[in-house]
């Protein structure tokens, strides 16, 4: 009789921890929220292609300037004559864009110090935790601020620049995990199943941070999108990338809201908070599924 | 005069506590205090090595297992040393030193079925050249430790008993067929009514395939059962050893008897005598005191030569040793 | 001896999508005032469920399928939520299995056994302070305890901090659940005493649930033997070990490794399924002395002498 001995269970992890995650609302609701906005970002240039007739949503003049909502423009032209619904959509996908980029590198270099500090311990530890800890105390603002006004940025620069204040949190969180998980038996069996250390932080560790990795994600994305953001506000950040925030600063600084042009500031306010729900409502999801418990006192 | 399988010699191992990760403070603990024992290699033996939380031989178990490094002291397995081992010889040192631990929950990933424990370990060893070989192996292997293979193979750890978890890891020495199990309270965590069961597997490897076994316990019930010498652990100190027979027998050192009178009898009509006085079994302070006899403060017999100077380890009678003042004459 | 406990005929069950796992599935035993009542059986055979039903703590997808506990003449199945609120702590107190690793890390333990008191019985800061420091002297614990940190605490003192949670209030009835695991050889002696120590000099009644029948031999007056979620002996402890009937404490009390027994014996098999107990008698696939009868009706307990009942179709009805 041949049994099938399988080596690795993720395929029915996944299928049921699927199977346990349609029961948390939350993760639900906010999973099927950021399909929608991602959706929206990823056909936004179909989407206002079909709508402008192939002209550029930025185009100064498109269209008659300051109409207010009707059916042609859903949420109205600015003082420039532009759709707003278009310019908002192109700031979404440029703020998902600069999110996502921004959260995962934060993430991988979070990742790396966390999972090197806490496994490799000693003074190796020491120095990475201190280090963490050193950018966690450091004046974001004030920093990103001075880097931004003199450096002359593109989309990889500004990630980078936004990962590097962000990724602290995730190295920390990942840390605390490792060193709880780090001295559990089945490691140590691994080790003496002569299993080296990559090995072992791959194949060992890597399973049981997973939710870690995604919260770490989540908070990531979420914190470099609402740093930009302030950026933008401030007036500083390059204009050639249109994300949300800058769109909201944009607004601002020519006094939309004094002269009535609503829908330009709130669409975009908006949506940056939906942005923040949607990866909330995943995260504390993910919470509820791995820590059933949470969900009674919740209440959903 | 030929080598032995396994030898301690004068192993401590101090451990930094405090803050700054341990590494910016000065509060020390000596868990392990000038340890010394061997095990020999010519016939397959069981040695008990028998003390409560703190005794500090989980401590010697990961060093012998080369998972911490003595800070001072040697540990030779078959004349040497094991970090040389390690070093050069890592494969060939955990195809001949292995481990079972206490808790049969969480030497399991519990992300991965049960079956990957076993496959990984014939892969690292190369113990199969072929996946079928493979399988065979194991399907014996959990015949032959009674655990049926169609119920098992293919679960996640919790869907198994505590028991069988224990016994499954069973089925991974019996795949590697070491010389020496390192075993830290194997059975600990699992049923009394089970416990028997699972040492005479110990007892089988022993006389079946001539592993040697270092079984490390705080419970003298099971000691007795599968240990042929029994070594007393107190406070990181070796306080008494010798043959098992003799050890439970005629108890020498005061902390063996306390231990041995601790045991709960499965008879009603032989109750402990006397009530232990709860307030007198802990402290606050490191029982352990720096100088001194490491059993002095729960000592009944102590005396102010116990609380200055630490009593050596002689050999009081033949083939027997003991480190307290009462037989040094 | 008053009877202060009536467990008849209590059900335990769980849903699941394979069935019921039925874990308790018809116990009747009774437990006198002032006396230690040991439960025993493997790991699976249902005991902690069986505390779980008496003290009502059984949790979706758990449910008391029937049955009847009565306390103090009442039925604590069908009171009330607010009276049984009142009756725990003060009158029935319960030691679950593991409690000493649920204490709260980050608050001192003198808040923390206050907080239980208080939880439970309304009076002043003070007095419940008094009571407090009195439980502990009880257990043994110097008064500085209050101050410490649970992780400042060894294993046996966070113990017998949880045991002097349970009785700060004096209550008529302690339920211990595995009180001594995890616990060094001479520490375990410790508690063992302080639990008998609770009936001797407290007049309290004590059940303890535990898989140690040595632990059982030496602290208990009457203790009951459970096995695939019934009881299927129940004696004075002196009978049951000096004779015990059934076949299952036969192997339960061989089983047990101790200095100077030669012959130890583990018992053949494995344990049932809760989601399919055996037809008949349920030992039956494991008992050497099985017949046909065992196979397809289920024993029913009796009497074979003053105060020891069996359930085994060995003591059959005297002609």
């Amino acid at each position: 009789m041949k049994f099938k001995v399988e080596a690795s269970g993720l395929r029915d992890k996944l299928s049921s921890f699927l199977a346990t995650a349609k029961g948390s609302k939350r993760f639900v609701t906010g999973l099927m929220l950021l399909f929608v906005i991602a959706g929206l970002a990823v056909f936004e240039p179909v989407i206002n292609a079909v709508r402008l007739g192939g002209r550029k949503p930025v185009e100064i003049g498109l269209f008659e300037r300051g109409l207010p909502p009707s059916l042609e423009h859903p949420l109205g032209t600015d003082m420039l004559g532009r759709d707003v619904l278009a310019l908002v959509l192109v700031g979404l996908r440029y703020s998902l864009m600069v999110g996502m980029m921004a959260g995962g590198i934060a993430t991988i270099i979070g990742m790396v110090i966390g999972i090197s500090s806490s496994y490799l311990g000693g003074r190796i530890d020491v120095v990475l935790n201190s280090i963490t800890n050193g950018i966690l105390i450091l004046p974001t603002l004030p920093l990103l601020m001075a880097i931004v006004a003199y450096v002359r940025m593109d989309m990889l620069l500004v990630s980078l620049t936004l990962a590097v204040f962000t990724w602290p949190w995730s190295a920390r969180t990942i840390r605390a995990q490792v060193l709880s998980l780090k001295e559990r038996p089945y490691i140590m069996l691994a080790k003496v199943t002569n299993l080296s250390d990559l090995e072992i932080v791959f194949k060992e560790l890597l399973v049981g941070l997973i939710p870690y990795i995604v919260a770490s994600f989540s908070f990531s994305v979420i914190g470099t999108i609402m740093a930009e953001t302030a950026l933008r506000m401030i007036g500083l950040g390059p204009a050639e990338i249109p994300t949300l925030g800058f769109l909201l600063g944009w607004a601002m600084t020519y006094g939309a809201l004094a002269q009535g042009f609503y829908t330009l500031v709130l669409a975009p306010a908006v949506l940056l908070v939906l942005i923040f729900v949607a990866l909330n409502l995943v995260n504390t999801g993910l919470d509820e599924v791995f820590n059933p418990r949470l969900k009674k006192i919740t209440g959903l | 005069m030929s080598i032995p399988l396994l030898e301690l010699r004068n192993i401590t191992k101090v451990f930094r506590i405090g803050g700054g990760l341990g590494l910016f403070s000065t509060r020390t603990i000596k868990a392990v205090d000038s340890v010394s024992f061997t095990m020999p290699a010519d016939k397959p033996v069981i040695v008990a090595l028998v003390g409560e939380s703190g005794s500090g031989k989980t401590t010697i178990a990961r060093m012998i297992l080369g998972l911490l490094k003595p800070t001072s002291g040697d540990i030779l397995y078959r004349g040497r040393s094991v970090s040389q081992w390690l070093k050069e010889n890592r494969l060939e040192y955990y195809k001949e030193v292995q481990p079972i631990f206490q808790d049969p929950y969480s030497i399991y990933n519990p992300f991965y079925r049960i079956d990957r424990v076993l496959k990984m370990t014939i892969r690292k060893f190369k113990l199969a050249s072929s996946e079928q070989e493979a399988e065979k192996m194991i399907v014996e292997a959990m015949r032959e430790v009674g655990l049926r293979p169609e119920d098992l193979l293919g679960r996640y750890p919790h869907q198994l008993s505590g028991g069988e978890r224990q016994r499954f890891m069973l089925v991974r020495i019996l795949l590697i067929k070491p010389r020496l199990i390192v075993a830290d309270e194997p059975v600990s965590m699992i049923d009394v009514s089970l416990r028997a069961i699972f040492l005479d597997h110990l007892l089988s490897l022993r006389d079946k395939l001539g592993t040697s076994c270092l079984y490390i316990t705080h419970d003298l019930n099971t000691a007795s059962y599968v240990a042929d010498s029994i070594i007393v652990l107190c406070h990181g100190r070796v306080v008494e050893d010798g043959s098992a027979n003799e050890v439970i027998s005629d108890p020498l050192h005061p902390y063996t008897k306390l231990l041995l009178t601790s045991l709960p009898v499965p008879d009603p009509r032989q109750r402990w005598g006397e009530e232990i006085d709860l307030s007198t079994l802990e402290t606050f302070e490191k029982i352990k005191a720096e100088k001194g006899c490491v059993f002095h403060a729960r000592c009944p017999y102590a005396t102010d030569e116990c609380r200055e100077r630490a009593p050596p380890l002689i050999e009081a009678k033949p083939g027997r040793r003991v480190a307290c003042f009462l037989y040094t004459s | 001896m008053k009877s202060l406990l009536q467990v008849k005929d209590l059900k335990v069950y769980y849903k699941s999508i394979w069935g019921d796992f039925k874990s308790v599935d018809g116990v009747t035993f009774e437990v006198y005032e002032n006396e230690v009542f040991g439960i025993a059986g493997e790991s699976g055979c249902g005991k902690s469920s069986l505390v779980d039903g008496i003290l009502r703590l059984v949790a979706p997808p758990g449910y008391i399928a029937g049955g009847e506990v009565i306390f103090e003449g009442v039925d604590l199945l069908k009171i009330p939520e607010k009276e049984l609120r009142r009756i725990r702590w003060t009158k029935l107190a319960y030691i679950p299995q593991g409690a000493m690793n649920s204490l709260n890390p980050v608050i001192r333990i003198e808040e923390q056994i206050i907080d239980a008191i208080l939880d439970h019985k309304q009076m002043s800061k003070r007095k419940s302070r008094q009571l407090a420091l009195s439980a502990l002297k009880s257990v043994g614990l110097p008064v500085e305890v209050m101050q410490m940190y649970p992780h400042e605490l060894s294993g046996g003192m966070k113990q017998r901090v949880i045991i002097a949670m349970a009785i700060a209030l004096k209550p008529r009835l302690v339920v211990a659940d595995e009180p001594t695991t995890a616990l060094d050889v001479v520490i375990q002696r410790g508690i063992l005493q302080l639990l008998r120590r609770l009936k001797e000099d407290y007049g309290m009644t004590v059940i303890m649930v535990s898989h140690d029948m040595a632990a059982h031999a030496q602290v208990a007056d009457r203790i009951a033997i459970m096995y695939a979620g019934k009881i299927v002996e129940i004696g004075f402890v002196y009978d049951v070990f000096e004779d015990p009937l059934h076949p299952y404490t036969k192997g339960l009390i061989s089983a047990i490794p101790s200095i100077g027994r030669k012959y130890v014996k583990g018992i053949p098999g494995l344990p049932p399924s809760p989601l399919n107990w055996p037809a008949g008698c349920r030992f039956h696939p494991r008992c050497t002395y099985a017949t046909d009868v065992c196979r397809s009706v289920e024993p029913p307990m009796r009497e074979v002498s003053p105060g020891h009942f069996v359930s085994c179709h060995l003591y059959g009805e005297k002609a």
